[in-house]
């Protein structure tokens, strides 16, 4: 195995400005307990409380999607791993990013949905939100995602942004991307 | 019917309800991973009081951040408050906040919308 260069690994963490990363099997309390650090780091770097409890939000948002469609899928805990990455952009801006591994169709369908999310404003998505918290709620929705996405959408400065990579011939990387 | 008295944890309220005053209070952050096993309690507790008495009901909240999924057990309650309310049922929100953070103002604000009961945001201790 080629050895680890740690050295090498932190200079890419800070050449992005990585300020949190996470990737493996997650559970509730880890949620939890990195939400917990993400918002310690937060303090320490003197963000508004605004936009602290926009960044924990989207973060606690896109990982309890994962954990739900994980649960929903059946997957075991590796399956259901979480890619995590809260980073600062040139300007200043937070960016949180959130992967997972995906059935190819629920892939699609999600890209798909980010896609529709990104064309609509601010009052369409203020809408959109309103119209989902309506819905009545279904058990056997597989993402549960409806909602938890439309507020990411609402938080984020930018459009969302998301892509999917190919890992097997069933499953997708489906990676999301919010800016606040 | 017993009064409520749920301590908080990181991610759920604390909630206590005291069926003599009619009182429900909750506060902290609110984002379990299964926000309607959470809130079965709370709803429940409320929709007995409506039921079995007659007295007024106030929801004093100091909540401060809340996922998507109490967001909508949250408009459970107040949809039942309101169905109270237009049957002349005497109901109120009073939802306390620190006035460093607007987003709490944000989300109360964004309930209220939808209410046409009694319903007070004021910054929390003034």
């Amino acid at each position: 195995m080629e050895p680890i260069d740690l050295f090498e690994l932190r200079e890419h963490f800070n050449r992005s400005r990585i300020l949190l990363c996470f990737n493996g099997p997650i559970s509730r309390s880890l949620i939890e307990e990195i939400g917990n650090a993400l918002k310690n780091y937060l303090q320490a770097e003197n963000a508004l409380p605004s936009a602290a409890m926009d960044v924990f939000s989207v973060y606690v948002e896109l990982t309890q999607n994962i954990r739900h469609y994980a649960m929903a899928r059946g997957y075991d805990e590796l399956q259901g791993s979480a890619t995590v990455v809260v980073a600062r952009d040139e300007s200043g801006r937070y960016l949180v990013q959130a992967g997972n591994m995906v059935e190819k169709a629920d892939g699609e369908a999600l890209l798909a949905r980010i896609q529709e999310l990104s064309r609509l404003d601010k009052a369409e998505l203020k809408a959109a939100y309103k119209a989902q918290l309506r819905q009545p709620r279904d058990e056997n929705a597989v993402s549960g995602a409806g909602l938890g996405l439309i507020d990411v959408a609402r938080k984020s400065a930018l459009p969302l942004s998301a892509s999917l990579a190919p890992m097997d011939a069933q499953h997708l990387f489906f990676s999301l991307r919010a800016t606040i | 019917m017993n009064d409520l008295n749920i301590p908080g944890t990181q991610s759920t309220p604390c909630v206590t309800a005291l069926r003599e005053q009619g009182l429900l209070t909750m506060a902290g952050d609110s984002y379990p991973e299964n926000s309607f096993e959470f809130f079965r309690d709370v709803i429940a507790w409320i929709e007995t009081f409506l039921r079995d008495d007659t007295g007024p009901l106030r929801l004093e909240l100091r909540l401060v951040y809340m996922n998507t999924s109490s967001v909508k057990a949250m408009m459970d309650i107040f949809d039942l408050l309101e169905e109270a309310h237009t049957q002349g049922r005497p109901v109120q929100v009073d939802w306390l906040y620190d006035p460093r953070n607007e987003r709490v103002l944000d989300l109360a604000d964004e309930f209220r919308e939808d209410c046409t009961f009694p319903f007070r945001i004021a910054p929390d201790g003034h």
